[in-house]
Formats: C-alpha cells, structure tokens, sequence
C-alpha cells in the first residue's frame, strides 16, 4: 500500500515537474517582429531568466535583416521589458544604449575623472572598446547607421587621447 | 490750422502710427526672445577654459624661438650636407687615411661643432618656452578636464551638440606631426589656439590634449638633447684631433634635419571614415 502510494506521488511530482518547466527555446522565425513576438510570449511564461540569450538572438536575426528601422523595434521591446517588470530602466537603457547609442556606457560614472577614471583607465578603454564591437553590431550590421558608427569610432580615439593627456596631467599635479 | 491733419489723413495716420507701434513692440519682443534664448544656450553650454591668453602667448613665443633656431641652423646643416657629398664623391669612405680625406673630415667635423653649438645656444630658450606652455596646459587639463568632469560629462563634451553628425573640420588630428618644420607646427598651435573660439568645446579639449602631450615630448627631447650635446662636442673635439667622421655624426645631423625641418617620407596619412549616407530620424526614450 505504501509502496504503491510513494509510487503515485513519485509520478505526480515528475509529472508536475514536467507540466511547470516552461520551454526557452530560441525564437522560431527570422523575421524580426515575429521574433520579438514570440520571445516576449516566452519571458512573460517565466523565461526572463534566459533575457540575455534572447537578445542576443534577436540581434543576430536584425543582422539577418538590417535597415533603419531595427532600432526603433529593439527600443520597443526594451521599453516594454522594463514595463513589465522583467528589466529596470536603467538596464534597459544600457541594452539599448550599448548597441545603438554614439555614447558609451562603459565610460560613467559619478566621480571626477582624475579620482576615478585615471588610475582605472586601461579597463575603462578596454570596455569602451568592446562596447564600440558592440555598436559596430547595433549601429553599423542591424541599423545600416554607419554615420554613426564612425561618429563612435572618432569620439572612442578621442576619448583615448584626452585621457592620456587629461591623466598625464592629473598625476603630474598629485 | 494747415498741419492740423483732416479726418481722412487722421484715419490714414492712425492706423500707420499703430502699426509702427506693432512692430516696434514685435521687434522688442523678437530681440527679448533672442537674448533669452542665447543666455539660455549659454547657460547650458559647458564652457572649458583650456586655452587662456597666457597659453595662446606661450605658443606664439616658442613658434618664433624655433622658427631663430631653424634660421641659426639651416646654413650650417647645409654646409654639412655639402661637405658630407664631397667627402662621398671623393670616395673617403674606406681611405681614412688619405691626408685629404683628413682634411675633409676635420672640416665637416668642425661644421658639426658648429651646429652643436647653435643648439646649445638656442636650446635653453626653446625648453623655457615648451615648459610653460606645458605647465599652462596642464593646469587647465587637470582642473578643467581631470577635476571639473565625471567621465560621463568629458564623453558629452567631446562628441558636442550632435552625437550622430560627424564633423571632419571640427576634429583637429595633429598628432606626430612629423614632415613639418618645428616652427611651422608651432605656428599651425597658435592659429588653431588663437582662432578656436568659434569652435565647440569637442573640438578645444582635443586640441589641448594633442598640444599637452607633443610639449611633454617636445620637451623631453629638449632635455635628452642637451645632455647629449655636451658629450657630443666633447667626443668631437676629440675626433678633431684624428679626422673621423663618426657614424654617431650622421645620425645625429639626420636626427636634427628630421625633427627641425621634418622628414616627408614620414608624413602620417591619416585615413578619414566614409560618410554615412542613411538619415536617423528615430531617437528612442531609452536614449542617454
């Protein structure tokens, strides 16, 4: 009898199991809007866990496909995840910014550049220079905006320079 | 009674006087707005003081102590050049013995002297002037760059009014600057310097930086130069004695002819992006 009953609930528990998982695949279609459809029916059934994978799927299906307007459309699901709950604002805006924006998340912060950006400023340009692959991506392979691409390429070599002379200047004076 | 106006010149001139009074009133509101809008703008535009007139003054002055520098030496680099062909056609190389050769080489060795000395003269005047208008610029980059701006703020200062319009013009690429007389790239600095008042802060923070760090160079060189030229004149003075001509020699006056007068064959090209031909209309609410 106890045999049978632990049985019994050995199989609603794997069946449970079975029913509750949610499946996070990867989007289906290669169009864009499809695949922002179906990857925003797969976060709000519990997959918000998988957010990163599903971005960066969808960025490879924009690459499939770029034009101009890609960028409204991941602007559009970003400011809907983060009005579902499933991103902050400000993660929000660093997905977005980080793909199709000139200016670089990598280079924020709240303190003066001489007390916090020198003394780390090889991992700073470190980072902005994956960001800029990063933009290469969003700006230059999904949005056709090579305008500007470049226009972050310039203002990444500027940022390079300043900094050297701007750091130069701040250890001399220390 | 004559100049009294009759009713129908009263109804013509009334209307006239009010519209007068309309724009009057339209022009005083236009101007109002103007102003309003450029203490506006002024008032949100970050204004970095990386170049005050001392700076300006500093390159003017050091443009015209290297342009004295490169009159001083010209002649005499010449006269070596000269001296360095007839030594080669004279085929010397190898018959250091020959009493002629000798002679020859006392003489390019005395020329050399000559240029030595030049530049010990000149020399000192020249790192005065590179030192303060370093020490000027570092002072404005560490306070107004370095102290004044999170990183965040320098990003928005360097890319200006317009993220997404890429300005070829306003972005000044000076550095290693070779293949251009020292004088003229001084004085290329001062009229950038002395005409940036048009340009946008982006532009000025770059400039200042690319300046900052060729006066670190510039006056480092100076520094090693001088070290140097005591112990050259020394080891030629000695040489004189022998008739050598050292290869230390020719490399010295090559490395003096490239820095003073530049070396076309290093001229950087530095390519420029293609332009974007797509218009971006969209801006997104997510956008910093």
């Amino acid at each position: 009898m106890y045999l049978k009953l632990s049985v019994l609930f050995a199989a609603l528990f794997f069946a449970s199991c079975a029913t509750n998982a949610p499946e996070c695949g990867g989007p289906q279609s290669k169009n864009l809007a499809a695949a922002i459809d179906g990857t925003q029916t797969s976060l709000i059934n519990g997959c918000h866990a998988h957010f990163d994978r599903y971005y960066d799927d969808l960025l490879s299906i924009a690459e499939g496909d770029p034009k101009p307007e890609n960028k409204q459309a991941f602007s559009e699901f970003l400011v809907w995840s983060s009005d579902q709950g499933l991103l902050s604002k400000r993660q929000a805006q660093d997905y977005y910014n980080r793909y199709f924006n000139v200016k670089f998340m990598s280079m924020k912060g709240d303190y003066n550049n001489c007390s916090h950006t020198c003394p780390n400023k090889q991992r700073v340009l470190f980072n902005m220079e994956r960001e800029l692959s990063e933009k290469e991506r969003g700006l230059l392979n999904i949005s056709l905006d090579s305008e500007s691409y470049y226009r972050a390429d310039q203002l990444y070599q500027e940022v390079e320079l300043v900094l050297e002379a701007t750091c130069t200047a701040c250890s001399a004076g220390s | 009674m004559r100049n009294t106006p009759t009713r129908s010149q009263a109804a013509f001139l009334e209307p006239t006087s009010r519209r007068l009074h309309h724009y009057f009133c339209l022009a005083l509101l236009l101007i109002g707005t103007a102003v309003f809008a450029a203490q506006e703008a002024f008032a949100n535009t970050p204004t970095i003081r990386l170049f005050p007139t001392t700076v300006v003054e500093d390159l003017r002055q050091t443009g015209n102590v290297a342009r004295d520098m490169e009159t001083g030496l010209q002649e005499v680099i010449g006269r070596l050049d000269q001296q360095q062909e007839l030594y080669t056609e004279s085929k010397c190389d190898g018959a250091e013995n020959d009493s002629g050769c000798q002679r020859l080489a006392r003489q390019i060795g005395a020329t050399y002297l000559e240029m030595l000395t030049i530049m010990e003269e000149r020399l000192p005047d020249m790192e005065h002037t590179v030192n303060n208008t370093r020490n000027s610029l570092e002072k404005g980059l560490r306070n107004e760059l370095g102290k004044k701006m999170t990183p965040w703020t320098l990003q928005e200062t360097l890319i200006g009014g317009n993220a997404s319009k890429t300005d070829a013009k306003a972005a000044p690429t000076l550095r290693g600057r070779s293949g251009m007389r020292l004088s003229e790239r001084f004085k290329q600095y001062y009229q950038l310097v002395a005409t940036s008042g048009a340009k946008g802060d982006q532009s000025l923070a770059v400039l200042a930086s690319d300046i900052y760090l060729d006066m670190e160079e510039t006056s480092l060189l100076i520094q090693r130069t001088r070290q140097e030229i005591a112990r050259a004149t020394l080891m030629e003075q000695l040489n004189q004695s022998f008739g050598i001509i050292t290869p230390e020699m020719v490399e010295v006056v090559g490395g003096v002819k490239s820095i003073l007068f530049g070396d076309a064959d290093n001229t950087a090209l530095v390519a420029s992006p293609p332009p974007g031909s797509i218009e971006q209309a969209y801006r997104s609410p997510l956008e910093q």
